[in-house]
């Protein structure tokens, strides 16, 4: 659907060129929500505009459905821009406008009649739900109704690409979510690929099947969303994980790590998937000869499938605590945690 | 010597007719300029919709040109250009084509001030939907920029009025001709009380209405 293929762009501002995005290789599936996280200057939004040509790959091609879209002439952009839609934090509407001009903007442009028109703005402001608000103007709505004429306008041309450039950024939490549920209910009821980029974690967990990690322009990670949260590789990811699910020890706890005596060995245990809902630790404690003690840990979920990550201590005879690990690999992912270890 | 107001008063009628036609000719084509100049600005210039480097060399050179000769000289300079474009050096439409060389540059750097007020991301939107360069132009720069093109069209009008009042020295007439002619050159106070108020009227009169209008139009 969306290919970046090893595209670099360099920007050359006022001396030293600047390398924005840095061989970026993805593949964004038809009908998924991909994410790409990174911090402020990572060049997300440099690499979502190079996705319809906002700017020009300086290496590398971007392929639509297989098309390089630097090769296109200007009209045959212009319509390819009409199957891509975007929206934006700061939601750049039309602000002279009403919310049905800034909707029938994308389409009046495209020369489409005015009955169709009026028809495709009603049908389309239904669905985001802001039916009553056509006459209203942007500076008359909350933030979160600026977002939804912004989608809004994105899908009016019909487009089978959403491009989301930190587009719940400048809203609250509450607004946040009931714009990822219409992000995935677009997704849903239209099949539309969705590419987001966002700086916040909870964003890619809430709604996204695929992330990808951005640091200085390189793409250092990317994975499913299960991958990439039960098991982050790179330290910066590690780090944007922490920020939605808390992995790490407590200092407290890590002290009694320390003092373990030689019969206590703690481990970090990380359930997926259906293990989570069962209750392995107490078979555990059933079946050998071990004490277990769940010392910190948490179940959160991703993608509407549990996951849990817990600290537990057991306590017992060395080699019958290796029968039990080695009963618990089955199911589970298990490593022993030291105190330097984190 | 007491002057005889009423005596006066077609002449004030008269000279302010001749500011009024003075004023709207001049701010008609004065504008039918600027506006092209201004929009020309934008989009040629580094990073514009249709850059081009050269072209907006020029353009800017041309109109700080224009832009820094004081209103009186240009007056004087260009009145071989006065005269074969209205077939006169004298009178009140000669007056007109200083006033828009005047004025025309200086409404151009108006608009390109109003148009770059224009979020640069509600421009990229408009890209991103397809628009076509001369969309974004029509149907997003200026109508958006519409309310601030008012206002600043506005300043150029009370502009206009002031340097309308120089239009003296080409037998231009008007009331700033009325002023300097009666009330300095002939200590009439009363004439030059009188028109010098008119002419405090009228910048009210243009400044009120260039604020509704600005007002009313924020949206469209
Ligand atoms: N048009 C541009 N000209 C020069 N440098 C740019 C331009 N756009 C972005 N950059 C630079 O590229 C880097 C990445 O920017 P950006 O893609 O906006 O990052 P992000 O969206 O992840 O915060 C930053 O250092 C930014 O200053
Ligand atoms: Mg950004």
């Amino acid at each position: 659907m969306i290919h970046f293929d090893h595209v670099t762009k360099v920007f050359k501002s006022n001396g030293a060129p600047l390398k924005a995005v840095d061989d970026v290789e993805l593949k964004v599936e038809k009908g998924e929500i991909f994410g790409v996280i990174g911090f402020s200057g990572a060049g997300k939004s440099t690499l979502i505009r190079l996705a319809n040509l906002l700017e020009r790959p300086t290496e590398g091609r971007v392929l639509l459905n297989g098309q390089n879209i630097a090769d296109l002439s200007q009209p045959e952009l212009r319509k390819v821009r009409g199957k891509v839609g975007m929206i934006f934090q700061h939601f750049n509407l039309l602000e002279a406008k009403s919310v049905y001009h800034n909707v029938a903007f994308p389409l009046s442009i495209a020369g489409i009649p005015k009955k169709e028109i009026q028809k495709r703005v009603k049908e389309i402001l239904e669905f985001v739900g802001l039916a009553d608000k056509a006459k209203q103007y942007p500076d008359q709505l909350s933030g979160g109704q600026k977002q939804r004429v912004g989608i809004a306008r994105a899908l009016a041309t019909s487009p089978e690409i959403l491009l989301c450039d930190e587009a719940t950024s400048a809203l609250d939490p509450e607004t946040t979510k009931s714009i990822l549920d219409l992000l995935r209910r677009i997704r849903d009821e239209y099949n539309i690929t969705i590419l987001m980029i966002t700086h916040e974690m909870h964003v890619i967990r809430e709604i996204c099947d695929r992330v990808a990690v951005m640091e200085s322009g390189r793409v250092i990670e990317q994975g499913s969303i299960f991958e990439v949260f039960s098991n982050p590789d790179h330290q910066t990811t590690k780090n944007f994980v922490r920020t939605v699910m808390q992995d790490e020890i407590p200092e407290s706890i890590l002290r009694m790590i320390d003092k373990h005596d030689g019969r206590s060995h703690i481990y970090r245990v990380t359930f997926i998937r259906e293990t989570a809902g069962e209750p392995i630790l107490s078979r555990i404690a059933k079946g050998f000869d071990v004490e277990v003690n769940v010392l910190y840990g948490q179940i959160t979920e991703l993608q509407g499938v549990p996951f849990g990550n817990l600290i537990v201590e057991f306590r017992g005879d060395g080699a019958e605590i290796l029968k039990a690990i080695h009963y618990l690999q089955t199911n589970v992912k298990i490593k022993e945690v030291t105190s330097h270890a984190g | 010597m007491q002057v005889d107001l009423l005596t006066f008063w077609p002449k004030i009628l008269e000279a302010t007719n001749e500011t009024l036609v003075m004023v709207g000719i001049s701010l008609l084509f004065a504008t039918l300029i600027g506006l092209p100049l201004g929009v020309a600005l934008v989009v040629t210039r580094p990073n514009g919709l249709l850059q081009n480097g050269a072209l907006f060399k020029v353009l800017n050179a041309i109109v700080n040109f224009f832009r820094s000769i004081p209103f009186i000289i240009l007056l004087v300079a260009i009145l071989p250009i006065t005269r074969f474009l209205v077939g006169t050096s004298i009178g009140t439409a000669a007056a007109v084509v200083p006033l828009v060389f005047f004025s025309g540059p200086y409404i151009a750097r108006l608009v390109e001030s109003s148009l770059l007020e224009v979020k640069p991301g509600v421009v990229e939107a408009a890209e991103s939907m397809g628009a076509t360069p001369w969309q974004i132009v029509f149907r997003v720069l200026i109508p958006e920029a519409l309310s601030s093109l008012v206002l600043n069209i506005t300043i150029a009008t009370i502009g206009l009025v002031g340097a309308s009042a120089m239009a003296g020295f080409v037998g231009g007439g008007g009331l700033g001709d009325l002023a300097i002619a009666y009330g300095y050159q002939r200590f009439e106070t009363e004439v030059m009380i009188i028109t010098v108020l008119l002419l405090v009227v009228l910048v009210q009169l243009v400044q009120t209405t260039g604020n509704l209008l600005s007002r009313k139009i924020r949206r469209h």
